[in-house]
């Protein structure tokens, strides 16, 4: 009965009658013309026996055993107090089940009993070392290390290599992300793939609406409408906004990318035949400032799956955030303990204690009440992956079976629910960003960004 | 990474001083800053008004706090235990404040002097008297953030930090627009616009100092929100503006965009053509100000000053002198800020896109 309060609760929420107005909510992000890509081209390289590269719809190519399951790293990294994650040639993921924290995180020292110690899993038991048969020969960048056991693990470029216990399918990426997290973050394994076919100078990285092209110092690279194929129509002083990307007299076409010559002797890249620009005004790297000039574009070589039906887009004084049909901020919960091994807390198969401490003081019933999860109508089906409808039991946070009493049917981003926040009043407000330890980036929750022009990508 | 761009700002600056149209009056011959009756104003530093002196005994006679988080922690759980019963109790109590009183001394400033505005035309018991002698001022948050370190210039983190994102941080940039004009001496009748900058400030060779005559972009985009008009008047160089409700761009800590929602702001701001410089004013809602503190400066970064989140919260409430609830409790806090600013020339963006413009490229589409 009270379980069906909380529900019945977080219904009301969804059907608020705070809206916005169709002109403040877009319903989707992308353009059209971007819809049939799905992948991005890569370089080849040797791969062991039975590996191979896998699409995903977040991280781009990534590398996959052979049971095409994303391989992971797990970079080596400066905590507040105290490293962690492997150095190159070693693995620090250990058999044994950690019990304590390791205090890396100021201002708590070490040595507290971690949460649910009966249930608790050892590092290797959520991240799987990728074993080498005994006879296996380094690939290319594969190389085989020792681990502490004397088993033999499958490195790249120097690095143990691991999959996770969360994906299941060839081209799940739900144990970690390669987008970019700078601060007081847990140390995050990494999806790790071949390098993108992209000229020197060029890059291509992770953000939460597509893999994006940037120059070689993270600077967006854009588009014009008014230029046709292999040719640019940005000249005089158009280029003194829109600087050209110049190509070296000895450039060579490759694949996706070709030159032309703009000007007599001055020859320009052009990627799928669009001629290339950087913007002169952009402040930030990673910027998306320059889409708002009519008729220049950002440039995707894969754009993320779009938010369910019904959900949309809408701006806010950080940039522009995923909200529901009401028009409500969608937040997503970050959390990595602070053991050794630094193991999410983040997903409802791992231990909630964190996430009830912050969202509710210790109670679930007040999580419900502050931060709702976005509870999916009944029938409600995903087209993507990295979206879906997953079934929790509200008091406790963690999975529930299918049909067990008061359980509760939620959308869910890389297999983590998202939560809308009582704080926000009108459509658009993102009062609950931020919220947690070190600014929810450690345990905590963010508004769900798309588009942010003030951080370079971190968020 | 940030992108200087001083040599355009400089350009377009020159180039929009070029363009603008002659002096607004005789007056105002030898005036290169204000043009066409209007003249900005740029943000580059920002404190809490906190009355101290320098040994601190006048208005903490108990001394400043020394029980931050770390010290918290340390005597309540010398035996550790379980994180749930432990750190994470103490992260708990940052969200959940009210949920148990804290134990441990939260001390508050005990002097009659302080800095600020008069917010009610009023003198009460509880008012304070700026050092100049002028008696009313209300400003209660002064008096809760006087005996912490974090608070406490020079050397305060908070202190130091919010000077420092205001000038590194450009969804910080709150720039002010004074238009109708006549004098920056005397005139009784200008509008006050607040927005939100898009441009770094302009700074001296050195990188150290912000020189007048940037250029700020206004964000017509994102920065909505902060958007407010103001009627205001100048008196002797004085600029004085009628109480209104705004959200002010206001960052704890880089990389943590935040927002201030004050009641009743004013400013009063000696003007010049090369900067402005004084107070803003006002009541903020308790529960607001204390989850902007919470949300941008996070446990850690607390203990640096000493300062216990739930014990200010705590101390908020019991010091809270504006917009009382049914039951009488008051849920708003007076308070001061202390601003300095230094003049640019404001650019209203046009044609600015509000569809998102992403595109990802295929082959076919590229070649049409």
């Amino acid at each position: 009965m009270r379980n069906l309060f909380y529900i019945a609760g977080a219904i009301a929420f969804l059907g608020v009658s705070a809206s916005a107005s169709a002109a403040d909510i877009t319903s989707t992000g992308f353009d059209p013309a971007g819809a049939g890509i799905k992948t991005e081209a890569y370089i080849s390289e040797p791969l062991p026996p039975g590996f191979s590269v896998q699409a995903t719809e977040l991280e781009g190519p990534v590398f996959a055993d052979e049971q095409g399951h994303t391989l992971y790293v797990w970079p080596f990294r400066q905590m507040r107090v105290s490293t962690t994650g492997d150095r190159d040639g070693t693995s620090a993921c250990g058999d044994e089940v950690t019990t304590e924290t390791a205090g890396m995180m100021s201002p708590y020292p070490p040595g507290m009993k971690l949460p649910d110690l009966d249930k608790r899993k050892s590092c290797t038991a959520i991240w799987p070392p990728v074993l080498a048969k005994d006879d296996a020969k380094p690939v290319g960048n594969f190389s085989i290390i020792t681990r502490p056991d004397g088993k033999k693990q499958w490195a790249h470029d120097h690095r143990a290599l691991y999959i996770s216990v969360l994906d299941k399918q060839a081209g799940d990426t739900f144990g970690a992300t390669t987008r970019r997290s700078a601060g007081d973050g847990p140390a995050e394994r990494e999806a790790v793939g071949p390098a993108t076919a992209v000229p020197p100078g060029f890059l291509v990285k992770t953000t939460s609406r597509g893999r994006i092209l940037l120059n070689e110092k993270h600077y967006s690279i854009y588009v014009s409408d008014q230029d046709g194929a292999e040719k640019s129509n940005c000249t005089g002083s158009c280029t003194s906004m829109w600087q050209p990307a110049i190509a070296s007299a000895l450039s060579q076409p490759q694949g996706e990318w070709t030159t032309f010559e703009r000007s007599p002797g001055v020859r320009q890249w052009a990627f799928r035949k669009r001629p290339v620009y950087t913007y002169a005004r952009d402040t930030h790297t990673w910027s998306q400032q320059g889409t708002d000039v009519s008729g220049w574009h950002n440039v995707f070589t894969q754009v993320t799956p779009p938010p369910p039906k019904g959900f949309g887009y809408m701006n806010n004084e950080v940039g522009e955030s995923v909200v529901t049909p009401q028009g409500m901020t969608i937040y997503l919960y970050t959390c990595g303990d602070d053991s050794k091994d630094q193991l999410a807390c983040d997903h409802p198969g791992s231990p909630q204690a964190y996430r009830l401490a912050i969202c509710g003081g210790g109670k679930a019933d007040r999580c419900l009440q502050r931060w709702p999860y976005v509870q999916a109508a009944p029938g409600a089906t995903s087209t993507s992956r990295v979206w879906s409808v997953i079934t929790i039991d509200p008091m406790t946070g963690l999975y529930a079976a299918s049909g067990q009493p008061g359980a509760m049917n939620v959308w869910a981003y890389r297999g983590r629910p998202v939560y809308t926040y009582a704080g926000d009043k009108e459509p658009g407000d993102i009062n609950g960003n931020k919220t947690g330890e070190f600014n929810g980036k450690r345990n905590g929750f963010n508004a769900f960004i798309l588009r942010d022009d003030f951080f370079d990508a971190d968020v | 990474m940030k992108l200087s761009r001083t040599s355009l700002g400089t350009v377009l600056t020159l180039a929009l001083a070029a363009a603008c149209g002659a002096p607004a009056s005789a007056d105002d011959t030898t005036h290169t800053a204000l043009q066409n009756r209007t003249i900005g104003y740029a943000l580059t530093g920002t404190h809490w008004a906190v009355y101290q002196t320098k040994d601190g005994k006048e208005e903490c006679p108990q001394g400043v706090n020394d029980m931050g988080p770390r010290e918290i922690f340390n005597k309540m759980f010398p035996d550790l235990g379980p994180v749930e019963k432990t750190q994470l109790a103490r992260e708990s109590a940052t969200w959940y404040p009210m949920d148990s009183e804290e134990k441990f001394p939260f001390h508050t400033g005990q002097s009659k002097k302080g800095i600020g505005l008069n917010l009610d035309g009023k003198v009460g018991p509880n008012d304070l008297t700026s050092p100049d002698g002028t008696p009313g001022i209300d400003n209660q948050l002064g008096r809760a953030l006087s005996c912490v370190r974090f608070f406490r210039g020079p050397d305060g983190i908070g202190f130091h930090f919010t000077d420092v994102y205001v000038r590194q941080n450009d969804y910080n940039r709150a720039i002010i627009e004074l238009t109708n004009v006549d004098s920056l001496t005397n005139d009784d009748d200008v509008d006050v616009a607040i927005y939100r900058g898009m441009d770094a400030l302009m700074m001296d060779a050195t990188g150290a100092k912000v020189v007048p005559g940037g250029l700020e972009r206004v964000d017509v985009k994102f920065g909505k929100k902060f958007e407010s008009h103001l009627k205001g008047k100048i008196v002797n160089g004085v600029l004085t503006t009628t109480p209104k409700d705004v959200t002010w761009p206001f960052a704890w800590f880089g990389g943590v965009p935040g927002e201030q929602k004050f009641k009743d702001f004013r400013f009063s701001m000696k003007l010049t053509e090369e900067g402005a410089n004084g107070l803003a004013a006002g009541y903020t809602d308790v529960d607001n100000w204390y989850y902007s503190l919470a949300k941008g400066r996070s446990t850690h970064h607390q203990s640096y000053g000493t300062m216990s989140a739930p014990g200010l919260y705590q101390a908020m409430h019991r010091l809270a002198d504006g917009y009382p609830d049914k039951n009488g409790q008051m849920t708003a806090i007076s308070w001061a800020l202390q601003l300095p600013m230094t003049q640019v020339f404001i650019e209203h963006p046009q044609n600015t896109k509000k569809a998102p413009g992403v595109v990802a490229l295929s082959g076919p589409e590229a070649a049409h």
